[in-house]
């Protein structure tokens, strides 16, 4: 399994954590396996998923390679929660306008 | 070319108790009784399986108990139960990648086991780094497999 859709790609703790130390800015393997309790290799891996998931990219800024989140990507999670969020409030006003009618 | 960077093999030998064909065997299809995964591996704490594909051009990789897989290694040569070579890029099998040599060979009523991890100037500048962490790296880890089979 290739854990390709963003929210299955953050159901790892470590890679929560590599996105989180992202939103503070951009870093390299070095940098972020300096502050999580992981390897390079591994920091490496769950880089490479969050890059799969269109979650994180990379660029590289002469002899370094820097990670860095997705906008896009980070705004397709969003949208996918914001949606659910409209949805959840839609039901809410549906189910809150037929109690009304009943009393 | 005579500024072009040389950067010595990483050499390491353990002799372990037991015949050469079970001693290859240990290594590859039984590597997660030994190898420590723990500490060495892409899914530390959670790696499941290691897979050797027995065949050149095979993979090795990690399985981690959620069912994903962290590349090891391509298979360049694979010849049981005398010698094994891989090209080694561990977590990016599209990266450029060193190689690594094992070879068992019969040694009284035990193996004698051979690894050469070279190829370091593939890696341009962060070849010396990386070599400086595997000839540690391969102690520990081989150190396991001794134990392994003590």
């Amino acid at each position: 399994m290739v854990a390709n859709s963003p929210l299955d790609a953050l159901g790892d703790p470590t890679r929560r954590q590599v996105f989180e130390l992202l939103q503070e800015g951009p870093r390299s393997v070095g940098e972020l396996a300096a502050e999580l309790p992981v390897s390079r290799p591994a920091v490496s891996q769950h880089l490479r998923v969050l890059e799969s998931a269109g979650l994180v990219t990379h660029r590289r800024q002469g002899t370094r390679h820097l990670y860095e989140l997705d906008g896009s990507g980070v705004s397709e999670l969003r949208a996918w929660v914001d949606g659910f969020w409209d949805e959840a409030l839609a039901r809410f006003k549906a189910a809150a306008d037929t109690k009304g009618e009943a009393s | 070319m005579s500024d072009a960077l040389v950067i010595e093999a990483v050499r390491k030998t353990v002799t372990v108790d037991c015949v050469v064909e079970e001693a290859f065997r240990v290594f590859t299809a039984d590597a997660i009784s030994w190898w420590p995964t723990e500490t060495h591996s892409l899914y530390e704490g959670k790696v499941r399986e290691i897979v050797f594909e027995e065949r050149e051009g095979g993979e090795v990789y990690e399985l981690s108990s959620d069912g994903e897989k962290g590349h090891w290694a391509t298979v360049v040569a694979w010849e049981p139960p005398d010698r094994i070579v891989l090209a080694w890029n561990v977590a990016n099998a599209d990266a450029l990648a060193t190689e690594v040599e094992v070879r068992f060979t019969a040694d009284g009523d035990g193996t004698r086991v051979d690894l050469e991890h070279r190829g370091w100037e593939a890696l341009a500048e962060d070849g010396a780094e990386k070599r400086a962490n595997y000839d540690t790296g391969w102690d520990h880890v081989l150190g396991f497999y001794e134990r392994r089979l003590g």
